[in-house]
């Protein structure tokens, strides 16, 4: 039955590898020169040394110019969050749909194997396949991205999209991708209306999940700091995901959603907005520490290989009734 | 002797129509039996629900005494060849039969290597680039190779042209004479099937209008010739099943319990394929011309 499995799937396979070749060639190089001018810059010693907030000023021109050179590419690296969807659209949705549409459910369900057998044979070489690509892809594109996240080009890991294309998702992505595709194949048996139900299930389940469930993971923390006095924001972590700001007045009223105000103490007359706001007015923010990124990872991956295990068990279940 | 097909009351229901109804028939071993019946009568329903591939609604299907549906213990007795043939397109046909070997714990490869080369079927050529015929070999190798107690075939010649049809069934013929394989075989025509089997069952509108040995129906059919019938009961006949009248003469296609001895009909013996068509012809519906909104 592994033979079996081997021999229908080996070229889809092979396009998964051929695929994740193509990324290798533009991810490798790009990766390798940005950790070249990363260290030629010497922005190691620039952030490691100071653990300050405020660079000197050498150090602030080589993380500008750092990040002129490659921040552009963040915007190549938005692509990598859909390769999950693909995986599942082309490994996933055809497994059993093909069979069916083409017919050959009625030579390969009829022989001496049962269909659950034959079921656990193809979802898990198909699993497996999936699983050391969006690996490979994961570490991939984690190591690949490190040296623009360091250099603070792109802005906190916990951010859309940014989070999405690193650690331990992508994997969990895919595993789920792929499980949605086989259980819309079983659901409608053609490879089309399957990969059509993959594409808005993967997007139905991982947008909302992305903008609404995902800022709650973990009680955000909050911050608040007054609109005179204070110089800037107190930031004590670089890497934080602001998810609300404003000002409020003493009663804690918002006044001026998504603003910042900051006056200069003692400057006198209606300077700025602290005149329109009152000096009893204060800061403030709603945010995810950055150091959440290891757990918001882990808790996101368990629920989309919790919904992956639940896929696959209504398919088995279904699959048996499929007639 | 335990049939080895048998199906009591069996229904199979597609939303609200019944593709197969009240559907009893007991089919004995060693039998080759013709499955007839216009295009959806219900035959392929029949043979799914016979291989396991669907799961009745109502009723009973046995095979071997057991019911099949995905049912491996089963399933390793029967060979079936689905409708229009389907094969994995682009496996070679030494691929597939390597697949079979590795899908079924009996597996007789070099039986499905000799039949395939005897029939000059190039090994290393993808089976979806092969014609029709040699496809339908391909198929019935792999299912032969199994050493099926039971062999199912769904439509087998129905894409093959006259001649590759003689084939196909010739070489079929030549392989489980001497097995003892109980065969059923669909098609919708029967002078397909007519020169091969020795047991006929005939489905029409989704349900069995006739089933028996092919002697059997032969000998309890009859047309009978004679003066003008008004449907008085004829001494030794069961059932009318078609009458065509001329002023002074009626034809009659009967079937017989008994000798027919009354002098006034003029007793002739039925081709099976009059005696199909009666049957056939009894079942047509007349729905669809109130659902296309035109009067008869």
């Amino acid at each position: 039955m592994i033979w079996m499995a081997w021999r229908q799937h080996r070229k889809q396979l092979l396009f998964t590898v051929l695929g994740l070749a193509a990324l290798a060639a533009f991810v490798v190089p790009t990766g390798v020169a940005m950790r070249k001018s990363f260290a030629d810059k010497g922005l190691d010693g620039c952030l490691s040394s100071a653990s300050q907030r405020y660079p000197d000023s050498a150090c602030v021109a080589a993380l500008d110019s750092f990040s002129n050179e490659f921040g552009g590419l963040a915007i190549v690296g938005v692509l990598f969050v859909v390769l999950p969807l693909l995986v599942g659209l082309f490994l996933g949705a055809p497994l059993v749909a093909r069979e069916v549409e083409h017919g050959t459910h009625r030579l390969v369900w009829t022989q001496g194997v049962s269909r659950r057998h034959w079921a656990f044979v193809k979802f898990g070489l198909v699993g497996a396949a999936a699983l050391c690509a969006a690996t490979v892809y994961g570490l991939g594109v984690s190591w690949w991205i490190a040296p623009l996240h360091d250099a603070g080009s792109i802005g906190s890991r916990l951010s859309p999209l940014l989070f999405d294309m690193q650690g331990v998702v992508p994997i969990a992505y895919t595993l789920f991708a792929v499980a949605l595709g086989i259980f819309a194949g079983i659901l409608w048996p053609k490879v089309l209306p399957a990969m059509a139900a993959t594409l808005a299930g993967f997007v139905a389940v991982r947008i909302p999940l992305a903008v609404l469930a995902r800022p709650r993971y973990i009680a955000a923390r909050e911050r608040t700091y007054p609109v005179i006095g204070a110089e800037s924001a107190p930031d004590p972590d670089p890497d934080s995901w602001l998810l609300a700001s404003g000002v409020r007045d003493a009663s804690g009223r918002m006044v001026a959603p998504h603003a910042e105000i900051v006056c200069v103490p003692n400057s006198g007359g209606p300077a700025g907005g602290c005149a329109d706001v009152g000096i009893d007015a204060y800061n403030w923010q709603l945010y995810q520490p950055g150091s959440r990124f290891w757990p918001f990872q882990w808790i996101e991956s368990g629920i989309f290989v919790a919904l992956t295990v639940l896929l696959l068990y209504l398919a088995i279940r279904r699959l048996r009734r499929l007639t | 002797m335990d049939p080895v097909l048998e199906t009591d009351q069996l229904g199979k229901r597609y939303g609200r129509t019944w593709a197969l109804r009240d559907c009893s028939l007991r089919l004995p071993a060693g039998r080759v039996a013709a499955l007839v019946g216009p295009n959806g009568a219900g035959k392929t329903t029949l043979l799914h629900l016979a291989v396991g591939l669907l799961r009745p609604d109502a009723g009973t299907v046995r095979v071997f005494g057991a019911s099949p549906y995905d049912n491996i213990r089963t399933l390793a007795d029967v060979g079936f060849v689905a409708q229009d043939t389907p094969l994995y397109r682009d496996f070679t046909p030494v691929e597939l039969i390597t697949m079979g070997g590795k899908l079924n714990r009996r597996w007789d490869a070099a039986l499905a290597r000799h039949r395939l080369a005897d029939l000059g079927i190039p090994p290393d050529r993808p089976v979806g680039k092969l014609s029709g015929g040699q496809r339908a070999q391909v198929a019935l190798a792999l299912a032969l190779a199994k050493q099926p107690r039971l062999l199912l075939l769904d439509e087998p010649v129905a894409s093959l042209d006259p001649l590759a049809r003689r084939e196909f069934l010739q070489s079929l013929m030549g392989s489980v004479a001497d097995a003892g394989t109980t065969v059923l075989l669909s098609s919708h025509l029967l002078a397909d099937l007519e020169r091969v089997c020795d047991y006929l069952v005939v489905l029409n509108a989704a349900q069995v209008r006739l089933s028996g040995a092919v002697d059997d129906v032969a000998a309890s059919h009859r047309q009978l010739v004679g003066p003008r019938h008004n449907g008085e009961p004829i001494a030794g006949v069961a059932e009318v099943l078609r009458a065509s009248h001329t002023d002074r003469q009626s034809t009659l296609l009967v079937r017989t319990h008994g000798p027919i001895t009354d002098p006034m009909w003029t007793v002739h013996e039925v081709t099976l394929e009059d005696l199909i068509l009666a049957y056939l012809a009894d079942g047509h519906a007349q729905t669809s011309h109130a659902a296309w909104g035109v009067l008869t």
